[in-house]
């Protein structure tokens, strides 16, 4: 049965490859007191090759849990419950180690936020390239130097030559950003998952970065699974682009339906927060007070929600297509007349 | 920075280090009771050869100027007369030492090969039987009195099983040790092509190397089961899984960023045991310098202690420059 | 009172091994208190005519090369190593504590007391770099031996650990909010220190003790042993190692064997025992350890 979220209809779908086919994933955290804490909850949705899929939502809604997820290591201590993640029609979570560590960083890889909280401080930049070439890809020493050159080249260090030998504290952090991505992609994966990889960093870099995400996943092939908390930026290049709230899909839709006729009350106020009307934004946005832990009936976002309803506190709504592509969880979203 | 400033700087600081603990062990030293001067002559002395031998030993004089004077015979190399052997404290020291650098590093090493390993083995796979092995060993290594243990060994493989040889030094009596090159038997032997001299020394090692080993693989365990376990846990070991990097790569990559904390205990041990072998040398009779201080300190014998207080700090301190140097060569961070 | 009774036989058996640190350690203290009750001989009578005598009914460990029986003195001996090391480590934790809390506190403020400061932590670098051993022989030399100059012994030596462990928690807790928010109310420094800091710096330095207890232990009889700390006849496990030591050649076992596994055993119990309270002090661990226990523990624990 495929999921009813693909960017394309039934036939279409067949035709090219489903490359990543996410159905019912729900991830929980286990607590100290009282019974798990639900961080992701029923998600389901598909890329198909050459896709770019953004996926925004703010601090706590579960996107680096998702991302995480997908392959295979949630972090600790959250643990996969239910779902199936097929990944070119074969399910991750079937899989043993061995199976998942071939596919990790060859088939299937990540750019994490924080680069250099995340390389290891003893090797040398160009040392952990060719290590991961290497160990994917089965070449020797002088060849997967030789990847690894060709990959910071690719990723434009300024003089690649000699950062090869820098240690990662000696890298700034658009440097180290860089060196991350090059990691993530020396072994030409199909699929790539963007953890806000751009955080943190100034803004003229964050540009530079976004343009080469784009152009590396065009020359590559790859798909890209771009998380990020900022709204503005999914823009840049995001195909279709999702939005999570509290651990759920909100609203999912191609880019043009996205940004001129949104649907749902949070992604609207994501839009507002944009927008140069102070009133708009007041009239979207209700602050957060109480935090969401999933449990009790009703939309989640019924608190924080303006055209909240009674029907919105007691049941909670279902993913629905509103339009070609477009699918929403409200039982009220807004529609252009 | 440069190399060879940090190391000159760290020199440096060792002369006033070394000064410091001279200072306190002298004062300490002579608050023993007992009068050396009477101790040297015996109970048939008069007063009138006492009195001129506290003279001539400066001992009429008042702590500082005491302790001015062995600070300027130190400087000369003399670190005064054990008036139990007789002989320069230097020479006794120097005969001595080497019997117990031999004993802690053969000791150190083996605690090293069983320490290190099993700590890996049970921060990669924390749930498996081989990790509470390593917890009890772990706390068990703490708690058995190495003397204690020295005894047991000594009953089971000498006395029962006749293997090893008697606890009465580091070498048959029968046989005559090596020529003196370092000082180390086994070394020595080797050297001097003196097969018979090797076995001998060798065979007189195992039982108090085996209780050293086994006793301080404890700490090493421990210190190298809890860095290793932290490296996984990180971020950078993390992400390492993320791209998918086989098992092996992980750990010894873990096991690399824990190289610093495993030297510095190692460090420690080291220059702890130089001091903290003394029963194991008791109870082997091994005549190394730990024995000899304490039996200065329970016959006021003071500067055997001196010495021997001197020796063991100037080894701790080279000790610790050369784990600081080993640090220097693993981290590029240090230094930048 | 019966939740929490509940909850403690939750955790012992989620952690058997805490249980059975605490029950060696009450064991022992139990024994020792209730030794002249249930020694079958007293522990320094000598009965020449059986000396060497290997274990039997009529003694249960056998005797020693003066006749004395074994068992009585292992079950005597506790009453003085216990005594010596609980009574050397709590002197040195109280002490090296205080002065190590002051020392944290005052290492950057301007003038008299920063320089101070930085003087005892020097003081201390120079104390341990001695080799301890040769350092606790010396005091005791030095001070006469007698069973309150081996407290004093393993105190000053044992001061050190817990000077720097006060001073690192100083130092870090000083630099938190509440500490500030505190002085800027005009609070004075000593009750800063008292209500706020130590409170909080309490948990590593609780682990600390036990395991020193069991190490002082060890030091205790190590001291004995070589005849520079408690002397024979007193019943002491390092002293009778000693005394059992030449017979160990000549294939008497009994002397030697039986008080250092007793030994062993106990300093064991401490080591436990001290795990125990690391993690059941440090709220982290706790929360962990209390989440693998059936849900109706987490429940007592929420109540509480």
């Amino acid at each position: 049965m495929m999921s009813p979220l693909s960017a394309t209809t039934p036939a279409d779908a067949r035709a090219r490859d489903l490359l990543l086919d996410v159905r019912h994933l729900t991830v929980e955290f286990p607590t100290v007191l009282g019974p798990a804490r639900i961080v992701l909850q029923d998600i389901s949705f598909s890329l198909v090759s050459g896709e770019i899929v953004g996926v925004v939502g703010e601090s706590g809604a579960g996107k680096t849990t998702l991302a995480r997820s997908l392959l295979g290591l949630p972090p600790v201590p959250s643990r996969i419950v239910s779902g199936e993640i097929l990944f070119r029609g074969r399910d991750l979570r079937t899989l043993r180690d061995a199976e998942l560590r071939r596919i990790r960083g060859k088939d299937l890889s990540m750019i994490v936020p924080n680069p250099r909280g995340e390389l290891n401080p003893l090797s040398t930049v160009g040392q952990q390239i060719a290590a991961v070439a290497s160990v994917h890809l089965s070449l020797g020493r002088k060849q997967a130097r030789q990847a690894a050159l060709e990959m910071l080249k690719a990723v434009q260090i300024p003089d690649p030559a000699r950062r090869m030998d820098a240690y990662p504290h000696e890298l700034s952090g658009g440097m180290a950003q860089r060196v991350v991505i090059a990691m993530a992609l020396v072994c030409s994966p199909g699929f790539v998952i963007s953890d806000d990889a751009t955080s943190g960093l100034d803004v003229t870099v964050q540009a530079q970065i976004l343009d080469l995400l784009r152009t590396l996943a065009e020359t590559r092939h790859s798909s890209m699974l771009f998380i990020t908390r900022d709204v503005g930026i999914a823009a840049h290049f995001c195909d279709r682009i999702a939005v999570i709230y509290a651990g759920r899909i909100m609203e999912i839709a191609p880019r043009q339906r996205f940004f001129f006729e949104p649907s749902h009350p949070y992604t609207i106020m994501l839009l507002a927060a944009f927008s140069h009307s102070a009133e708009l934004r007041r009239q979207w946005t209700v602050p957060d007070v109480r935090r969401r832990t999933g449990a009790g009936g009703g939309c989640s976002y019924a608190d924080r929600c303006p055209l909240a309803q009674d029907k919105c506190r007691s049941v909670e709504p279902a993913l629905t297509e509103l339009a070609p592509g477009q699918f929403t969880r409200c039982h009220f979203p807004v529609v252009r007349r | 920075m440069h190399f060879a400033t940090y190391i000159g700087r760290r020199l440096l600081f060792i002369a006033p280090q070394l000064l410091g603990i001279v200072l306190v062990s002298f004062l300490l030293i002579k608050t023993i009771p007992g009068d050396p001067a009477v101790l040297m002559l015996g109970p048939t002395a008069t007063p009138e050869s006492i009195a001129s031998l506290r003279a001539k030993m400066g001992l009429d004089q008042p702590i500082p100027a005491q302790f001015a004077i062995y600070v300027k015979s130190l400087l000369r190399g003399d670190l005064g007369t054990s008036w139990q052997t007789t002989k320069p404290v230097l020479d006794d020291l120097v005969q001595r030492f080497p019997a117990t650098v031999e004993l802690v590093t053969f000791g150190l090493l083996m605690a090293i090969a069983i320490g290190v390993p099993l700590g890996v083995a049970s921060a990669v796979n924390p749930k498996g039987w081989l990790a509470r092995v390593a917890d009890f060993y772990g706390l068990s290594a703490g708690a058995v009195p190495d003397f204690w243990l020295a005894l047991v060994f000594i009953y089971v493989f000498y006395t029962v099983l006749g293997w090893l040889p008697a606890p009465l030094g580091r070498i048959d009596l029968s046989i005559i040790p090596p020529r003196q090159v370092t000082g180390i038997y086994t070394i020595d032997a080797l050297l001097a092509h003196d097969w018979q001299a090797f076995v001998s020394s060798a065979s007189h090692l195992v039982l108090p190397v085996a209780t050293l080993g086994l006793i301080n693989a404890g700490p090493i365990l421990k210190m190298t089961h809890a860095t290793v376990e932290r490296m996984l846990q990180s971020d950078f070991s993390r992400y390492e899984v993320l791209s998918g990097m086989p098992r092996s790569h992980v750990v010894r990559s873990a096991l690399r960023n824990a190289l610093p904390s495993i030297v510095t205990i190692i460090g420690v041990l080291y220059g702890f045991l130089i001091g903290g072998a003394v029963l194991v040398e008791i109870v082997f009779s091994w005549g190394g310098a730990g024995q000899y201080a304490v039996q200065g300190v329970l016959n006021s014998d003071i500067y055997p202690v001196l010495g021997f207080v001197l020796f063991s700090a100037i080894f701790s301190l080279v000790v610790y420059l050369i784990v600081d140097l080993i640090y220097f060569a693993i981290d590029p961070r240090i230094g930048h | 009172m019966r939740d929490y009774l509940d909850l403690a036989w939750r955790i012992a058996l989620a952690r058997p091994r805490f249980a059975l640190g605490y029950f060696i350690v009450a064991a022992v203290t139990t024994v020792a208190l209730l030794a002249p009750w249930i020694a079958p001989y007293s522990p320094i009578t000598a009965d020449p005519t059986r000396f060497l005598e290997p274990p039997s009914w009529d003694h249960w460990f056998g005797t020693d090369a003066v006749g004395m029986d074994i068992f009585s003195r292992t079950i005597y001996a506790p009453r003085v190593d216990l005594t010596i090391a609980i009574l050397g480590t709590l002197i040195s934790a109280v002490l090296g504590s205080l002065i190590g809390a002051l020392v944290g506190f005052y290492s950057d403020r301007r003038g008299i007391r920063s320089a101070v400061s930085y003087g005892v932590m020097r003081a201390a670098d120079v104390l341990q770099a001695f080799p301890v051993f040769v350092f606790a022989i010396a005091l005791v030399a030095s001070l006469g031996q007698s069973l309150h100059t081996v407290v004093l012994a393993i105190a000053f030596v044992n001061a050190p650990i817990y000077l720097r462990l006060m001073r690192a928690q100083v130092l870090t807790i000083r630099g938190m909010r509440y500490v500030e928010a505190a002085q800027v109310a005009g609070l004075s420094d000593l009750h800063t220190i008292l209500r706020h800091v130590i409170p909080n710096a309490m948990a590593p330095v609780l682990a600390q003790i036990s395991v020193n207890i069991g190490w002082s232990i060890l030091l205790t009889s190590a001291l004995s042993f070589i005849g520079a700390g408690v002397r024979p006849p007193t019943p002491e496990w390092g002293s009778m190692i000693a005394m059992g030591f030449q017979n160990i050649v000549t294939g008497q076992w009994w002397p030697s064997l039986y008080p250092g596994l007793a030994l062993s055993v106990t300093v064991f119990g401490f080591a436990l025992v001290g795990s125990s309270i690391e993690v059941l002090a440090d709220p982290i661990k706790r929360r962990a350890l209390v989440a693998e226990l059936r849900p109706r523990g987490a429940a007592v624990l929420h109540r509480a």
